[in-house]
This record gives C-alpha cells, sequence and structure tokens, in this order.
C-alpha cells in the first residue's frame, strides 16, 4: 500500500519537475506563469492592457494571415451555394426595392421629424460618422461570439462603439487595440441589449444564445401574450449602451406547449459579416434654460441658428419632395398633351370616313336617278303627247322619275 | 551540396510539423464551425498536444505549447492564461501517464484522454464562470469533449503516420 503511494508520489513528481532533454522549463513554473497571467489579466492594470493590446494586434494579423486559405474555401462554398438561389433571390430583392423606393421621403421626413423632438427631449444632439470596417478575424467559436475588426483607438474606436452591417446592429466593442477592436455579437451569451417590440410598444431585454438567433427575456409579467409572430425588435435606447430605434431582427413565437419562447431572428446574418459600420457619436449639447440666460444673446443666437439649420434641412427635404412631384406633374402634363393629340387625330379620321360615305350616298342616289330615269324618263318628260310632263331637270321631274312615273298629285 | 542542404531543411521543417500545426490551429480556430453542424465543435490542440507529449516527441516544447495556449486566448477572446493552464494541464497529464505505463495501450491512452479533456474543461469552465463571471453553455462543453474524444483516434492513427514517416 505504501509502496503504491510512492510510485504515485513519484510519478506526479517526476511529470511537474523533471524536465526532457529538449525542454528549458519545467511543467511546475508553466503552472505558476498560467496561473500568474489569469490573475494579473483579471485585474485592470494599464500596463496589462498595453501589453495585452500590443499581443493581441500581432496574433489578430497573423490570424488573419494564416485564415486566408480557410477563409477562401470557406468563402468560395457560401459563394456557390449563393449562386444556387441567386435569380429566386433577384426577384424578391426588386420587389421590396420597388416597395422601399416609395416609402423613402416619408422615411426621411419623419426620421428627421424624431430628430427634432429627441432634441426638444435630451436637450442634446448627436452626430454620427459610419466608419467601415474590414473584419479580419470571425473564427466561431462554441463558447464566444466575437469578431475582430481593422479600425482600433487610432480611428476614435471606444469600448461601447456601436457595429452595424448596413442600418442592422450586430454588436458593441468590447475590447480597443491601437489598430483593432474586438466585437460582442449580439449572438453572444452575454450579450444584453434593451429593446422596444414593435408595434406593441413592450420594452424587454433580448440576450443572445450561443447560437444564430437572440431570445427575448425580462418582459413584466402577463403582457408576453401581446408579443405576435414577426413583431419587430429595435433598441430602445435604455441605459445609453445602444442607439435607440436601430432595427435588430423579428420575433419568432415558438409554443412549446406549457409555455412560449420568444425567439429573434436576427436581420444580419453574423456568419456572412465581411464589412461592418463603426459608428462614431460625438455628442453636441444644446444648451439648457439657465445656461441661456447666462450666456446671453450670443447663446440665443446659437439656438436660433440651430433651429435656422434644423429648418433648412427640413426645407431642403421639402423642395426635394417638391421637386419629385414638380417632375411627376411635368411628365402627366405631356402624357395629358399627346392623349388630346390622339383625340384630335381619331377626330379628324372620323369626319373624313363621315364625308366619304355621304358622297357615297349622293353617288347611290344618282346612280339610282339614271337607272330609274332610263325606265320611266319618258313617263314624266313633257312632250307634244305628254302634257302632264314635266321639263327635264326641274325637281318635279326628278321626283316623278324617283316615284317610277307616278307624280305626286 | 545545395541537394543536401535543401534536404535538412526539409527534414528539420517535416520534424517541427507538429508545433507549426498547433499554432496554424490556434490562429485559425479548426474547428469546421463554419459548416453549421449543430453542436458540432471539437478541440484540435487538444488532440495534438496530447498526443505528441505523450509520445515525449522532441521537437514539441512545452514553452511554445504555453505560448500557443497564450495565442488562443487572445484569438477566441477569453482571459489571458487560460488555454495556457488547459494545454500544460494536458502536458502533465500525459508526462504522468508516460512515467506509470509500461505497456502502451491506445484504447487505454483513449479513455485517459476523455478523463482528461473532461477535467481540463471543467476547470476551464468553473474559472470562467467563477472568476470572470462568464456566461458559458455547459451543453456546448459537453458536446465539444465528446467529439473531441470521438476524434481522437482517427487523429491519432494519422499522426501516427507521420511519425512513421519521420522514421523512415
Amino acid at each position: 500500500m505504501a509502496s503504491s503511494r510512492d510510485d504515485f508520489i513519484i510519478a506526479i513528481r517526476s511529470a511537474f519537475l523533471k524536465k526532457s532533454t529538449q525542454q528549458k522549463f519545467s511543467l511546475l513554473t508553466l503552472v505558476f506563469i498560467s496561473i500568474f497571467i489569469i490573475v494579473l489579466s483579471s485585474f485592470d492594470l494599464k500596463f496589462i492592457r498595453y501589453l495585452k493590446a500590443g499581443i493581441s494586434e500581432a496574433v489578430y494579423r497573423s490570424s488573419f494571415i494564416v485564415s486566408i486559405p480557410e477563409n477562401f474555401l470557406k468563402n468560395t462554398f457560401f459563394e456557390i451555394r449563393e449562386y444556387s438561389t441567386f435569380f429566386k433571390n433577384y426577384k424578391i430583392n426588386k420587389e421590396e426595392l420597388n416597395e422601399l423606393k416609395s416609402k423613402s421621403i416619408s422615411d426621411k421626413i419623419t426620421q428627421f421629424e424624431n430628430e427634432e423632438l429627441k432634441e426638444l427631449i435630451n436637450n442634446y444632439t448627436l452626430s454620427s460618422d459610419k466608419l467601415l470596417a474590414k473584419i479580419i478575424v470571425d473564427h466561431d467559436s462554441p463558447y464566444l461570439k466575437s469578431i475582430i475588426i481593422n479600425k482600433g483607438s487610432k480611428d476614435n474606436i471606444k469600448i461601447g462603439t456601436n457595429i452595424y452591417d448596413r442600418s442592422y446592429l450586430v454588436g458593441r466593442v468590447v475590447e480597443v487595440n491601437y489598430k483593432t477592436s474586438r466585437v460582442l455579437l449580439l449572438s453572444d451569451l452575454n450579450s444584453n441589449v434593451p429593446v422596444t417590440i414593435a408595434p406593441q410598444n413592450i420594452q424587454a431585454i433580448i440576450t443572445g444564445t450561443g447560437e444564430n438567433y437572440g431570445e427575448i427575456k425580462y418582459i413584466k409579467e402577463g403582457i408576453s401574450n401581446l408579443i405576435s409572430q414577426d413583431s419587430i425588435v429595435y433598441t430602445s435606447g435604455t441605459g445609453a449602451i445602444f442607439k435607440s430605434g436601430i432595427p435588430i431582427g423579428r420575433v419568432d413565437v415558438a409554443d412549446t406547449g406549457s409555455s412560449k419562447k420568444f425567439k429573434v431572428d436576427f436581420y444580419s446574418d453574423f456568419s456572412q459579416l465581411k464589412y461592418v459600420f463603426a459608428e462614431l457619436v460625438t455628442k453636441i449639447d444644446v444648451k439648457n434654460e439657465d445656461q441661456k440666460v447666462d450666456a446671453g444673446n450670443s447663446q440665443i443666437n446659437n439656438t436660433v441658428d440651430t433651429k435656422l439649420q434644423i429648418l433648412e434641412e427640413e426645407k431642403k427635404i421639402i423642395e426635394q419632395t417638391n421637386l419629385k412631384f414638380k417632375d411627376e406633374n411635368e411628365l402627366l402634363k405631356i402624357t395629358i398633351n399627346n392623349l388630346n393629340k390622339q383625340i384630335s387625330d381619331f377626330r379628324n379620321e372620323v369626319y373624313d370616313q363621315k364625308q366619304i360615305i355621304a358622297q357615297y350616298n349622293i353617288d347611290l342616289d344618282e346612280i339610282e336617278f339614271l337607272r330609274l330615269n332610263l325606265k320611266f324618263g319618258h313617263t314624266c318628260r313633257k312632250s307634244f303627247l305628254n302634257n302632264d310632263g314635266f321639263e327635264v331637270g326641274t325637281l318635279e321631274y326628278k321626283s316623278c322619275v324617283m316615284n317610277k312615273g307616278q307624280t305626286d298629285e | 551540396m545545395s541537394n543536401f542542404k535543401s534536404r535538412g531543411f526539409y527534414i528539420k521543417f517535416y520534424s517541427f510539423l507538429p508545433i507549426i500545426v498547433l499554432f496554424i490551429s490556434v490562429l485559425n480556430e479548426f474547428d469546421l464551425n463554419y459548416l453549421k453542424l449543430e453542436y458540432f465543435s471539437f478541440n484540435f490542440p487538444f488532440i495534438l498536444i496530447f498526443f505528441f507529449t505523450l509520445k515525449d516527441f522532441k521537437n514539441f516544447d512545452y514553452l511554445l505549447v504555453f505560448l500557443a495556449g497564450l495565442v488562443n486566448d487572445t484569438v477566441v477572446g477569453l482571459p489571458l492564461g487560460i488555454s495556457s493552464l488547459s494545454y500544460i494541464l494536458i502536458c502533465i497529464a500525459t508526462s504522468y501517464l508516460r512515467n506509470i505505463t509500461i505497456r502502451p495501450n491506445p484504447i487505454k491512452d483513449w479513455f485517459y484522454f476523455l478523463f482528461i479533456i473532461s477535467l481540463i474543461n471543467s476547470i476551464n469552465y468553473s474559472i470562467l464562470t467563477l472568476f470572470f463571471s462568464y456566461d458559458l453553455l455547459l451543453l456546448s462543453y459537453l458536446v465539444n469533449i465528446f467529439f473531441t474524444f470521438i476524434l481522437y483516434m482517427f487523429f491519432a492513427y494519422l499522426f501516427k503516420y507521420y511519425l512513421k514517416g519521420l522514421n523512415d
């Protein structure tokens, strides 16, 4: 018993401490270094942060280069799959595009009104620039859902910067290095986003599931029944982590019998991201009433200027709308003129044809008269033997011929 | 002369291939996740490290394994040191197994591998949830362990061919 315990201890000691001929460090040393690094990385020290950022820069770039062959194969696979559904998608997209074009103008006006109202509520305006960023690493880990983009603190990216795919939210920045950043995707288990569900106007929080969909959690009791299939989910802006009004996805209600599960199908396919937009937001304060009094007329002028600017923008939109209507009017006028011209042409044609018909009728009467004249002319003509007849060429003569030799009397 | 030189380079490259593959796999996160096979994932570095440290492969430096762990943490986004600790623990386990084994048996190694990866993933999970407050799916860990265990024999077979080629 004692000897087997001794053997165990010897084997363990040997495993931990014995260095093979090629090894420079014993395993025990490396275990201690690992634990030391884990403890250090749990502290948010400046030195550690810089070191980590340096390592990350180098590793992300290397990872991007190493991933090129695999990404090439992966992209080829996806492209082939895309081509097989290309025509079907094209038709759907065309229809959608037509619908969206018609909605575009009214949306612009609504957007503008929305901004104006927000400014009135918040006392500040948000000016935002969208920065295009390339995804350099997008390894789909089974545990963590994140991507690395090629923009960092050099490009004013900050922790919490919202990241978009077109106009859809995909996540936010959780780690910033000099030229790269890590974006935590909405599908990650650690992602929580305050949202509004439309049209019911329900406030909730969606969390990632580790899969390619989210789940609605933390809804007030009793109102979950109001949520319907295909309701739209967008950010509510609560907590000021995400900007409000950014579309996220649609609700998919999964009825499991005893309870309902509310999944959110994201508008954006996170596995297909190549480029994303990082939104750089600058907060511009609009001074409140007290500050206005203190600062005097210059600040009033600023507010007036801001309002004027807003009004100018509104004017621009209205002008654009007017221009569009004007163009449409011109087009309609031209169409009407063309139609009128066509009507006039048709009228002329009808008149000509009527003339031809009338002439034809006259000719027909003449022929009838000549035919009857041959037959009854002698009966109607005034002569030595026929005193009751009429002079040739008079109306009475013609009437007599037409009545087949019988006079009106 | 140049032929000898280039042959020497290839032999050297071939003998360092496992460590090169390890670094490529941690940088590339080679796990076929993009195939979207539901729940499918496996940990290739675990298989590679377990096999070559068990064989006491001379060019498989523990320090490089440790560095590969740091790279993996950076790529995946885990706190630094977690994967290094996991990889070094595998090295310790294989070193211990080598010390106590007189007659190696692939099936025993296989089940020992299952025990070790389960233990290491448990430690990993505990550290991440307890000390770093990460939300993690236990199911994906279990599935990952299962597929890593299943695929071990397949890769072990390939690696044996590699070793045979090196000895020839």
